[in-house]
This record gives C-alpha cells, sequence and structure tokens, in this order.
C-alpha cells in the first residue's frame, strides 16, 4: 500500500518535505496527487511490477513509475516511453545494479526512435541534448526519480559515482531521423537505453570528407582516461553525427556500416601508451589481446563494429559527439507498447 | 491553510531480505576465501590480512580468486567453487 501524506498545499511546503524526506533531485516537483497518478497510469494496473530494481531491488510497478514520472512532469503520453525505458533497463544485460552502484559517471541515455516519439514531442533537432524540451527533459527525468526513488540509488548511498554527472538530472533525446541519410537507428517505435558517459564533443569545421570527419570522431572515441577497451567484452561507443557531419559523411558513399568500420579500426591507441591508462593493470582483455607484444599495435577498443552505434541527432552547425559506455553495461532496445 | 495529499515515490522492497550469518567466534582450523573485485591493491590488503589470520587466529588455508573484472558480478561457478571450499568469504572493494 502507497504511503499518503498530507502537506500544506503550497508549493514551497510539498517541494521542502520531498527535499527533507530525500526523494527528488533537488528541483521542484509537480506534487504526486491520486488523481495525476491514476491519469499517468491510463488504466494500467497500479501493482503490476516490471521486475526488482537495483540496487535495493524494489518493485518497479506501474503505480511507483507514475508517480516519479508525475513529479518530473511528464505528461501521460510520454509514460508509454518511460515504461519501456524502464524495462529495457532491467534487462540483464543493461547490468542495471553496475549502472546504479558504479563510481563511474554512467546514466542510462534514452533513444527514442519512431513517429510515436515524434509526435509526443521528443526532440532530435537542433539542441536535442540541451534544455528546452518538455519530453526529453521529463522523461529523462522520470528515469532518474525512478532510479533513485524505486532503486534506491542515492548519491553517496546505493549511487557511489565519485563525481556524478549533469547526465544524471536528464539524458533523453530522439534520433533526427528526418535529417538522417541512414535508415533509423531502430525501426519503429523504439526506446534504447546505453549506460553512457556525457557527450563528448566532436568539433570539425574543416573536413569536407568521410574520412576527416571520422578521424575526429574516431579520435574522441578513444583516451587514456576512458573505460571504453579495458573492460573489453562489454565496451561499447555510441557516435552521434549532426545533420551536416552526417550529410558530408554519407555524401561520400559510407553507410552506417561503414562508419561503424571505420570507427571500429581507427578508434585505437597503441599498446605502448595504453601502458599508461589509468586502467592499466585490472582491465580484462582476451587472451589474444593479452598476448600481444609489439608496442605500436592497436588492438581494438570494442570487440566488433556492431558495438559502434551510429545515429544522427542536433541541427545545424559542424559537431558530433562521441558517448562511451560504461564498459560494465550493454545497450537495450524495447517497443513502446501503448 | 488547505492541505494536499500526495503518494510517496519510494518503492517496496520486492522480495524478502538477506540475513547475513554472524562471523564465527573462533577462526582456528577454518578456510577464508578472498573474492578479489581486481581492483588497485586489493591483493595487498588481502595478503596481509591473510597472514594475520593464519599466524594470529589459526586459519587453516587462505583461498583468493579474482573476478573477471569490478563491475560484473562474480561469474557463478566461481561463487559456487568458493561457497564449496570456504567456510567464511570476504567481498570488498579497494581502489
Amino acid at each position: 500500500m502507497t504511503e499518503v501524506l498530507e502537506l500544506d498545499d503550497t508549493p514551497e511546503a510539498v517541494f521542502a518535505e520531498f527535499c527533507a524526506r530525500e526523494w527528488c533531485d533537488g528541483l521542484p516537483i509537480v506534487p504526486p496527487t491520486e488523481d495525476r497518478v491514476r491519469a499517468m497510469l491510463d488504466g494500467r494496473p497500479p501493482g503490476h511490477s516490471l521486475g526488482a530494481m537495483p540496487p535495493l531491488w524494489r518493485a518497479a510497478t506501474f503505480e511507483k513509475l507514475a508517480i516519479n514520472a508525475v513529479m518530473a512532469g511528464s505528461e501521460p503520453a510520454c509514460f508509454p516511453i518511460i515504461v519501456a525505458a524502464v524495462e529495457a533497463m532491467l534487462d540483464p544485460a543493461f547490468n542495471l545494479y553496475g549502472v546504479q552502484a558504479t563510481t563511474h559517471p554512467v546514466a542510462p541515455l534514452v533513444v527514442v526512435n519512431g513517429p510515436y516519439g515524434a509526435s509526443i514531442g521528443v526532440h532530435g533537432g537542433q539542441g536535442c541534448f540541451g534544455p528546452g524540451f518538455r519530453a526529453n527533459a521529463t522523461i529523462g527525468r522520470a528515469i532518474r526519480l525512478i532510479l533513485m526513488n524505486v532503486g534506491g540509488a542515492w548519491p553517496g548511498r546505493g549511487d557511489m559515482a565519485t563525481q556524478g554527472s549533469p547526465a544524471k538530472f536528464s539524458y533523453c533525446i530522439a534520433e533526427n531521423e528526418e535529417q538522417s541519410p541512414w535508415a533509423p537507428l531502430t525501426e519503429g517505435d523504439v526506446v534504447t537505453v546505453y549506460g553512457g558517459e556525457p557527450p563528448h564533443n566532436v568539433n570539425d569545421h574543416v573536413s569536407t570528407t568521410a574520412a576527416g570527419i571520422l578521424a575526429n570522431v574516431a579520435d574522441t572515441a578513444v583516451s587514456l582516461g576512458s573505460n571504453v577497451g579495458a573492460y573489453f567484452s562489454q565496451a561499447q561507443l555510441m557516435v552521434v553525427l549532426g545533420p551536416e557531419h552526417a550529410a558530408t559523411v554519407a555524401g561520400d558513399g559510407f553507410s552506417r556500416a561503414d562508419v561503424q568500420r571505420y570507427v571500429y579500426e581507427n578508434a585505437r591507441l597503441p599498446l605502448g601508451l595504453l601502458k599508461l591508462s589509468g586502467m592499466w593493470g585490472m582491465h580484462d582483455w582476451p587472451g589474444w589481446m593479452n598476448a600481444i607484444t609489439d608496442p605500436d599495435a592497436r588492438p581494438p577498443r570494442v570487440p566488433s563494429p556492431d558495438d559502434v552505434f551510429v545515429l544522427v541527432a542536433g541541427g545545424s552547425g559542424k559537431h558530433s559527439c562521441v558517448i562511451p559506455n560504461c564498459t560494465f553495461s550493454r545497450a537495450v532496445s524495447r517497443p513502446i507498447t501503448r | 491553510m488547505g492541505k494536499i495529499r500526495v503518494l510517496s515515490p519510494v518503492g517496496v522492497a520486492a522480495g524478502e531480505s538477506l540475513t547475513v550469518p554472524a562471523l564465527p567466534r573462533q577462526w582456528r582450523g577454518l578456510t577464508i576465501g578472498f573474492l578479489d573485485n581486481t581492483k588497485a591493491n586489493f591483493d595487498r590488503l588481502t595478503a596481509e590480512m591473510g597472514d594475520l589470520l593464519r599466524t594470529q587466529h589459526g586459519v587453516a588455508k587462505i583461498v583468493h580468486r579474482r573476478k573477471a573484472n569490478a563491475s560484473t558480478p562474480a561469474a557463478p561457478g566461481l561463487i559456487a567453487e568458493m561457497a564449496k571450499e570456504c567456510d567464511v568469504v570476504f567481498a570488498g572493494s579497494a581502489d
């Protein structure tokens, strides 16, 4: 039975109480009244659980998801996306326990594909990772509140991230399917969750070829301080090309698979340099990689080209980004069902 | 002042919680395991602890096993092996 609180009916009083109870992210919330939660549920059985959410293994019931979605400021139309994202995060392949509890600054990035997301305003255009778009902001915030309140990952207690990340407030975009030269990342109405660092910018104002742009992408994708490549079996990269960069790359005849292959082959560092990395000695490599001795050899940082996700998002301008994953979680997709 | 009724966003435990058994009061003759999470210095710390347990508390044997990496769970086979071989296993983190 969900606890019901009776509070003074002012925004200040409700906000103060939720902060005092460590029930919110530090920003004002919409009070989760029974009427608002019922509207969010839209007929779903409140007691139905999608599974136990770590680190405290609490039941992710529709009701609790809806309460947190109301608090985040989500409209009920966003709820199917929130539900699909939670379903995806609870897939064992996503390793939500690790994502929640690690000292790494990982946050689940929610990528929305398909017409439903577009119809409710999930934004994949100009400034999509930033502020200004209610669906992006409140879906991402609902996910964070769920991870805190249902999963029990409070900073320093369950969520042991050393520094945390702005992406832990909200991290949700759509793919800019209209301006992509390729097929969507996923077909139909689908949510993909990806345990990523915040975006690492790729500024290329001069290249006029695919190789030129992707050389900058590949260089941004690897660094000595990155997890990617150290825990090899689950290392993944997400390349989010701005539409202008994507048009240049595709104009050179590159398919998505070509981009994946190029980044796989070129986002590498020489073994001699890798020995200076911050994970050297605790890295987890297969035997064939451990057998390499040539200091100039450049072993791969992800297991295969399929572990390089390529999508298009953003608006005008010569910027793209790379999002390294935390390397103990693999991306998971789920259909959006209404 | 008017009142507003709001619902708690906090989840409810999905199942029964586990109770950790009490540590033994006497260590003599026991086999003690350390599950290394691969982070730096865990091996040094537990090597020293193992020496102390053997020389000062009569522990019969120390078993040291290592996970594949720090952020994924220990393989089920590794857990089963340690459960079979050890009387007590310490799983910890080092940085």
